[in-house]
């Protein structure tokens, strides 16, 4: 029996990615090239997120050798101006399949720094070289790494440690893998291109393994504002979700043992003194607020055990009966159980009430979920039929699942804290869509957060016309959590919302010059696959793209028809030049006269009459 | 028969013929300088020239039943040189109108094909020689003249043959004189002989024959002799200056006119064309022969004569009905030949008769026919 559950544990993580490499975007050399760089280059930019730093990111891809033929070695190495990694933390950091710092509910481009480590289990599987990290945490020292992965054991292997003298703060993570360039160039570069888009306060650059570089400066000084971590939002949230919370709201009851006793007294400050036991409430009541829940709680007891706590030590606690207000114990001293009423109009009654039984349904939901205030917890209650004071620990299991319907369908909790997202913000996105593209037209919106199963999100959406963008659009950019997705666009929902749209109502026929720049931001995007390239079609997301994209297609329709009335005012004075000299022509010989008509007033006050083109459109909407 | 004439008398006719010439091309002149002038002093002022226009449309087509024929109702559209939409148009018409003026000014003749190739020279774009054709058409309109006093012919030509004497007009030609009879090809009907002057004739009636091959025939048959007739070829649907001679041959020579088609719906609308006009030049008087009659082939006649016939085709009979709407064909002949033409559903062609020999139409038919006219 023992020996399957050992068999079972043997598998370690790292063998685990590696049987299964396919599922994170290291299926082929080409792929994993790509993968590679991504996920080394979100570390970078998340890195530099988190600490609000302006990021600059070097991207290198070198071959080994150049002679070979594709697929071949390459180097890979990305180098960012981020926080760097303390020496400590670095072995594990990049030699462990899931050792990583961004668990937690709040929007970042990787989830759990898995993928960096895929990277480097890939290229140590396929060419036997180790990772070469090099960081700087404090601006003076830099630790040199090289680091393989024991795959079974799941455990870093140190090759190489020193440290030189360092002048800045930041990472530089290198790997040698197997790659194809030739293939995978058009994409990485597209990668890179696409991501300045979207991180326009980072500058990035690209030296190819063809010796040409790619540089983007940022062109956007600040950095948006950086995600925070929130409580969860009550739709969507299910009935496990909710019996974890409530184990986290209760407490036991301490075991009052000697190591108790004295942490109690030591937190009154009475550990060299003996007090009787009303002094001892005294006491307590004083310090009340700085005492710690435990310490509150062994003190209630005291209050209905009327002991100091010399008494305290002769006892043990039985029971808690709240129903019927009885505190039981055992005295040592008697061996027998003893009983006394709790009055349910102490303070103390109170204070192990909510211990046993958890907090009232009102204070959970204010307490444990973000934008909950007061008065909605009441109207919930109600709505939900439970009693505003129903404790959280004396709910039964129909009850739960009650409750969880209730918490889903109730309609009057605020939109989701949208503070754990970090959207770019309308107006870097529309700075980014006018550098990249010179368009004529440029709109963008940020729609209000909004949530599915409970995690909230943020579409962005831009659309710009004209200008130096090429015609047979619309070209879509998607971005995920400020990822560019380049592969399995077929199945991704904001193609699903583009291709739905009728263009023809906007006033856009053929195939014309236009992009539409969509990015979603959540805590949780929902990838198809795990290779994150395409988002599936949520109901909530679609319904925003939706909105979006309608939002900016009107303003693009009246853009274009105020457009259409300046091309037929242009086109009319055209006509005019062109028809109105041969009409006097012609007129002249037929009325016999010598002299043609002054018919250039009429062409001049036409023009003078003509609408003027307004070269560019500029619509934001920011809420 | 030829008038013998005094050379001064002679001479004096002559001058009155080219006064009478020059006093016609002196009008439509003025016309043109009115409406050019009219447009040189808009422009002038700094405004947009426009006119008005009889609009064409169907609903503005009306039968006038004192004319006998249809005209336009009160319905005008402005063609204004402001409107982008029109102005393409209206250069066009322009041009034309200048062109029309030089042409009546040089006396030169013109042809509606002439009239399209003509305008690229000017920098005047038509799609088509449709489109041109249809300015050629709302010049006529705005003006209330036939494209013939603007000196331009259709290219499609039909034929007389008959004791006519004729005296041209045209430049290089004018006093000029001929008998219509001495070329038994027929003389085909162009601008000069549309414009001569009709001096004398012997002939009593005006045959209109639909068919150039039957025309040919009664010209071997000496029709005009034996009926004392003018044989005219309309050439299928005849042409304005076929109707413009017609109605000259009638008015000026008091000459009946009768007509000869084949016996089809088709057929008696070529004849209904001749008498009252056709809705598509309803906005020109002076192309009728309201007393032409139409003598066969009757669809009665195709029982009468036991003439060999063919199905009527699915057009053929849209076309029955969509004439039974007509007014003109509400009552007389015109009615009772529709009604039965389209009880029998079976047509015939002049060339029928051929059944009973090639002469038997010259020499059974016809007269018969000429005697029916008389009490038509």
């Amino acid at each position: 029996m023992s020996s399957i559950k050992e068999k079972f544990n043997q598998i370690s993580p790292s063998e685990f990615f590696y049987s299964n490499r396919d599922l994170a975007g290291f299926s082929n050399p080409t792929r994993s090239l790509y993968t590679a760089v991504r996920e080394f280059v979100e570390n970078a930019l998340d890195a530099c997120d988190q600490k609000g730093i302006l990021p600059d990111v070097h991207l290198t891809i070198k071959a080994v050798d150049p002679e070979k033929s594709d697929p071949k070695p390459y180097i890979l190495t990305v180098k960012d101006n981020g926080p760097g990694i303390d020496a400590e933390h670095i072995p594990l950091a990049f030699g462990t399949v899931l050792y990583g710092s961004k668990f937690g509910l709040k929007q970042a481009r990787g989830m759990f720094g898995l993928g960096a480590t895929m990277a480097i289990l890939y290229g140590q599987i396929t060419t036997n070289k180790p990772v070469t990290v090099k960081s700087c945490a404090d601006g003076q020292t830099q630790n040199q790494f090289e680091i393989l992965l024991d795959i079974q054991k799941n455990k870093p292997v140190i090759v190489k440690h020193i440290t030189k003298d360092a002048a800045k703060k930041g990472l530089s993570v290198s790997i040698c893998l197997e790659g194809d360039y030739s293939k995978a160039g058009n994409k990485i570069r597209d990668y890179v291109y696409e991501t300045s888009l979207i991180t326009p306060y980072a500058s990035i650059t690209f030296d190819d393994p063809k010796g040409q570089k790619f540089s983007h400066p940022r062109f956007v000084k600040e950095i948006p504002p950086p995600p925070t971590i929130i409580r969860p939002h009550p739709h969507g949230i299910d009935v496990e979700r909710i019996r974890r919370m409530i184990v986290e709201s209760q407490f036991e009851i301490p075991t009052i043992d000697d190591t108790m006793i004295e942490k109690v007294r030591k937190d009154l400050g009475l550990s060299k003194k003996t007090l009787s036991f009303t002094s001892i409430m005294d006491k307590a009541k004083k310090k009340w607020k700085n005492l710690s829940r435990q310490v509150r709680v062994v003190i209630a007891l005291m209050s209905f055990l009327k002991m100091d706590f010399e008494k305290l030590n002769k006892i043990r606690i039985e029971d808690l009966d709240i129903p019927n207000k009885k505190l039981f114990y055992w005295d040592f001293g008697d061996s027998q159980s003893k009983s006394v009423d709790m009055d349910p109009d102490s303070q103390y009654y109170k204070q192990l009430t909510n211990t046993v039984q958890g907090e009232p349904l009102t204070t959970f939901l204010t307490k444990r979920f973000q934008r909950i205030g007061p008065t909605t917890a009441v109207k919930f209650a109600e709505f939900a039929k439970f009693k505003p004071e129903k404790r959280m620990g004396t709910l039964t299991n129909q009850e739960l699942v009650n409750l969880s319907d209730a918490l889903q369908k109730f309609e009057d909790f605020m939109a989701p804290d949208s503070s754990c997202l970090a959207p770019l913000g309308a107006e870097p996105l529309e700075k980014g869509i006018k550098k990249f593209f010179n368009p004529d037209f440029t709109a963008v919106v940020q729609r209000p957060a909004s949530a599915y199963s409970g995690f909230p999100f943020i579409i962005e959406m831009g659309i710009a016309y004209g200008g130096d963008i090429k015609s047979g659009g619309p070209h879509v950019y998607r971005y995920a959590n400020r990822i560019p997705l380049l592969y399995d666009e077929g199945s991704d929902v904001v193609l699903k919302v583009v291709h739905d749209t009728d263009w023809g109502r906007y006033k856009i026929k053929g195939e014309p010059p236009f992009i539409i720049v969509s990015h979603i931001c959540s805590t949780r995007i929902p990838y198809k696959t795990a290779g994150k390239e395409n988002v599936a079609d949520r109901q909530e997301i679609e319904r925003e793209l939706r909105l979006a994209l309608q939002f900016l297609s009107r303003k693009l329709a009246s853009f274009m028809s105020k457009r259409g009335q300046a091309e037929m005012a242009k086109k009319r004075a055209n006509l005019y030049a062109k028809y109105i000299p041969m009409i006097a022509e012609f007129c002249t010989e037929l009325s016999g006269k010598k002299k043609e008509p002054n018919f250039q007033k009429i062409l001049d006050a036409e023009k003078a009459a003509q609408p003027k083109l307004i070269p560019e459109e500029n619509e934001i909407e920011n809420k | 028969m030829k008038l013998k004439t005094s050379k001064a008398k002679e001479k004096n006719r002559i001058k009155e013929l080219s006064k009478k010439a020059d006093e016609k091309q002196k009008n439509v002149l003025e016309m043109l300088k009115g409406h050019g002038a009219k447009i040189y002093d808009d422009l002038d002022d700094g405004q947009f020239p426009k006119f008005s226009i009889p609009s064409r449309s169907v609903s503005n087509i009306v039968y006038d039943k004192k004319l006998r024929q249809y005209i336009l109702g009160s319905n005008a559209a402005l063609r204004s040189s402001r409107n982008s939409a029109q102005l393409r148009s209206f250069t066009q018409l322009m041009w034309l109108a200048f062109f029309a003026n030089r042409l009546t000014k040089e006396k030169k003749s013109s042809t509606l094909r002439d009239v399209y190739y003509s305008s690229q020279a000017f920098g005047v774009e038509f799609e088509d020689q449709g489109e041109s054709d249809n300015i050629i058409v709302d010049l006529e309109a705005v003006t209330s003249r036939a494209r013939e006093d603007f000196h331009i012919f259709p290219e499609e030509r039909s034929s007389i043959f008959g004791d006519l004497n004729i005296e041209y007009t045209i430049p290089g030609y004018e006093g000029k004189t001929m008998n219509l009879s001495n070329h038994p090809d027929g003389y085909s009907i162009g601008p000069s002989l549309t414009t001569a002057e009709l001096v004398d004739t012997s002939a009593e009636i005006v045959i209109a024959i639909e068919k150039g091959g039957l025309f040919t025939r009664f010209v071997e048959e000496q029709v005009d002799k034996k009926f004392k007739s003018i044989i005219i070829n309309t050439g299928g649907q005849a042409p304005r200056s076929t109707r413009t001679l017609l109605k000259r041959l009638h008015d000026e020579m008091k000459l009946p006119v009768i007509v000869l088609t084949d016996g089809d719906v088709y057929g008696e609308h070529i004849a209904m064309v001749i008498k009252s006009g056709s809705a598509n030049a309803a906005h020109l008087r002076e192309l009728t022969v309201p007393d032409a009659k139409w003598v066969g082939v009757w669809a009665t006649d195709i029982e009468k004569y036991k003439l060999p016939t063919i199905p009527m085709t699915e057009s053929d009979i849209k076309r029955c009905y969509d004439l039974q709407k007509d007014p003109r064909y509400q009552d007389g002949v015109w009615k009772k030949e529709l009604d039965v033409f389209l009880k029998i559903k079976r047509k015939a062609e002049l060339e029928a008769f051929s059944k009973y020999g090639l002469t038997n139409i010259t020499d059974k038919y016809l007269p018969q026919k000429l005697e029916l006219a008389k009490s038509l």
